[in-house]
């Protein structure tokens, strides 16, 4: 009898369990399918894509040509280039994000008053969409004569500069343009980071006679690590993926000057057409991203 | 060493707003003391002794450490080392690096540097956690390893704010010897905050009690425990507290609920007063104040009674032998010297 009752409790918990994670599952569907049709389905297609000629301007040459793609790649010197331009151009602003972000959050950590609304104008760009911060810069900021990048150059007696115009301006400036717009997305981070720091350790160490720098060397820095590398970790991602700014404020050039991989990618494919070489080079450029973030998780979780 | 880390506080006030944190405050400590500020929670000890190591600025006054005014020397160059109430351990340091790191900010050569770390920590017997996070310490293990990063250097003032408060009640017992022993072996002036009177009592040489931002009185424990300046500090000394009930003084004697006590005051005159008796003082005796029992609390060696006596609760500390039971009538006495006398608007000491 007790027996029986036992049983008939534990299918009906056995149901139970099942029933819900039925239910769980019809929950789950929709979202995971419209994950598979956008993210997924997409990238398989682009790798598929990346084993064909397919070249919109000479369609009689279409066909599958298998790895034939890359191996023009790893002989293509404009791929190489891009890479270049694409690793410093995110060195060159991860690491200002980084060093500026830092300074402020150490600045503002400070301020007595006005820490609100320091963050709430530093906040302001990265609202903006890459287009439209490439757009501002590219007129009001950099244009010749007008714009007060060059008027502040013209009256500094450097003279009116080609910005865009010439390969290592336009370099900078979108260096530039782009830490100007991300800076304050690691300022924020760093600064909650630092603001979470408990205060008595720096009054321990002010009494274990620690200098100012001493204090940001051997505490701050260390303990603020974690952040650093999470914020590194992330605009790395972004900076090698970066498109909009630099393709409305230089479109990659001049020349190929300013074409990261993303870019030569976009340009292969819908500018010359080449779709599947295009798809390979977008397929190269997923590869180094990946490769990149597994060094950088390693060394997160490294120590 | 003595001679070194004499402090003077003189006309100390500080200011939060509009709030007094410490009202005109004056002590002086000597070199070698175990100095106690002893006080209730927000009384302004913290602050003192932050003051003193330089952490905040006074709003007015000045202090001189060894004969030199530091009011405005930055903690940095005061010479000072302090175990803060929260430990304040580098997280992301091992024990043995915690440790080292005011001798390295001293620029000590490497190889001392250990050596001055394992005795460091032998002497609070943590020389096997060295390679442990603070994270990875029980309480007492990361109070012992704040200890150890305040004893390495031989700084000329130790300052400790609330050591033992976050220690459960057995170790507190065993730290609280520990300290005492370890203080007199270094031969250093120590300045011991706590809210715990008998902490305060056991541990210091002398001791300032403060009271809402004042120091009320200073003196070796015995003194202050012996001749309490104020009601304050009459309740807040001695456990359980001493007995304060209203009473009238009159030529000499004190008429408390009815009961005439001799007292060794000569004064002529009758005014009302406050007296007070400490729990141990009084006596069940066959004739005295009659009081029926309303509450017995035995604590094994001793019993605390709570006595009605005509409306008035007195406790008294009683041995084991006897102990009345809850009900019974008794009396009880006092010998003249264990009465102090307060002035009731005042709350001064007669
Ligand atoms: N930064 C501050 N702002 C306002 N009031 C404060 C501040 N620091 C301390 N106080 C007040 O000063 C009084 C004394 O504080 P403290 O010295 O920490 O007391 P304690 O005797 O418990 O150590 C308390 O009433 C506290 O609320
Ligand atoms: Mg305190």
């Amino acid at each position: 009898m007790t027996q029986a009752a036992t049983t008939t409790a534990r299918d009906f918990g056995r149901v139970l369990a099942q029933r819900e994670r039925r239910f769980a599952a019809a929950l789950l569907a929709p979202a995971f399918l419209a994950l598979m049709a956008t993210t997924t389905f997409p990238l398989f297609f682009l790798i598929w894509t990346s084993a064909f000629r397919m070249d919109l301007a000479m369609p009689f040459t279409n066909g599958f040509v298998g790895f034939e793609n890359y191996s023009v790649l790893l002989a293509d010197e404009r791929f190489w280039t891009s890479l270049v331009v694409s690793l410093v151009y995110t060195v060159s602003t991860v690491v200002l994000q980084v060093v500026i972000g830092l300074a402020l959050a150490l600045l503002v950590m400070d301020m007595k008053r006005g820490q609100g609304l320091f963050r709430l104008i530093a906040i302001l760009p990265v609202v903006l969409s890459p287009a439209v911060v490439g757009m501002i810069w590219r007129t009001f900021m950099l244009a010749p004569e007008f714009g007060i990048v060059d008027f502040l150059a013209i009256n500094a007696g450097l003279g009116s500069k080609n910005w865009l115009g010439d390969p290592l301006l336009a370099m900078i400036s979108v260096i530039v343009i782009h830490t100007w717009q991300w800076t304050p997305f690691a300022f924020m981070v760093l600064l909650a980071s630092l603001a979470s720091l408990p205060e008595d350790i720096y009054e321990a160490a002010r009494l274990d006679r620690a200098t100012a720098w001493q204090r940001f060397r051997r505490i701050t820095l260390p303990l603020l690590r974690p952040a650093i590398v999470m914020v590194i970790i992330m605009r790395t991602m972004v900076a090698l993926t970066a498109f909009a700014a630099i393709f409305t404020v230089t479109g990659g050039g001049p020349g190929t000057a300013t074409e990261i991989l993303n870019l030569y990618a976009y340009r292969k494919s819908f500018t010359e057409l080449s779709i599947g070489y295009g798809s390979a080079l977008a397929v190269a450029l997923l590869i180094v991203t990946i490769l990149i973030s597994a060094i950088l998780f390693a060394m997160r979780r490294a120590k | 060493m003595s001679g070194r880390g004499q402090v003077q506080f003189r006309d100390i006030v500080k200011m939060h707003g509009d709030f007094a944190a410490l009202k005109d405050v004056s002590f002086e400590i000597k070199p070698g003391e175990f100095f106690a500020l002893l006080g209730p929670s927000g009384s302004g000890k913290s602050t003192t002794l932050r003051i003193l190591a330089g952490l905040d600025a006074p709003t007015s006054g000045r202090v001189f450490i060894d004969g030199k005014d530091v009011t405005s020397t930055d903690a940095r160059d005061r010479d000072i080392a302090m175990v803060f109430q929260s430990y304040a351990l580098y997280p992301h340091m091992t024990v043995a690096e915690n440790i080292s790191f005011p001798l390295e900010m001293a620029n000590m050569p490497k190889a001392e540097i250990s050596a001055a770390v394992k005795d460091a920590a032998r002497k609070v017997r943590i020389d096997h956690l060295l390679d442990r996070k603070p994270g990875q310490l029980s309480g007492g293990q990361q109070q012992r390893c704040a200890l150890a990063r305040a004893i390495v250097r031989k700084a000329r003032l130790f300052l400790l704010d609330e050591p033992l408060s976050n220690l459960d009640a057995k170790l507190r017992l065993e730290t609280r010897a520990e300290l005492k022993k370890l203080q007199r072996s270094l031969d250093v002036t120590a300045v011991y905050v706590t809210h715990d009177q008998e902490e305060a009592m056991t541990l210091a040489d002398r001791m300032a009690v403060f009271m809402a931002g004042e120091i009320q009185q200073v003196g070796t424990p015995a003194e202050v425990f012996a001749r309490p300046n104020s009601i304050e500090i009459a309740g807040f000394i001695g456990n359980p507290p001493m007995n304060l009930v209203p009473a009238r003084y009159s030529n000499g004697d004190v008429i408390i609920a009815g009961h005439r006590f001799k007292t060794i005051m000569q004064a002529s005159g009758e005014r009302d007063v406050v007296a007070g008796i400490r729990p141990g003082a009084l006596r069940v005796a066959p004739s005295g104040l009659s009081a029926r029992v309303e509450l017995v609390e035995d604590l094994g060696d001793t019993a605390v009674l709570d006595l009605d006596c005509a409306g008035t609760l007195i406790r008294v500390r009683v041995s084991d032998e006897n102990v009345p039971r809850e009900g019974d009538t008794i009396s009880i006495t006092a010998r003249a010297q264990d009465i102090h006398l307060f002035d009731p608007t005042t709350g001064k000491r007669l």
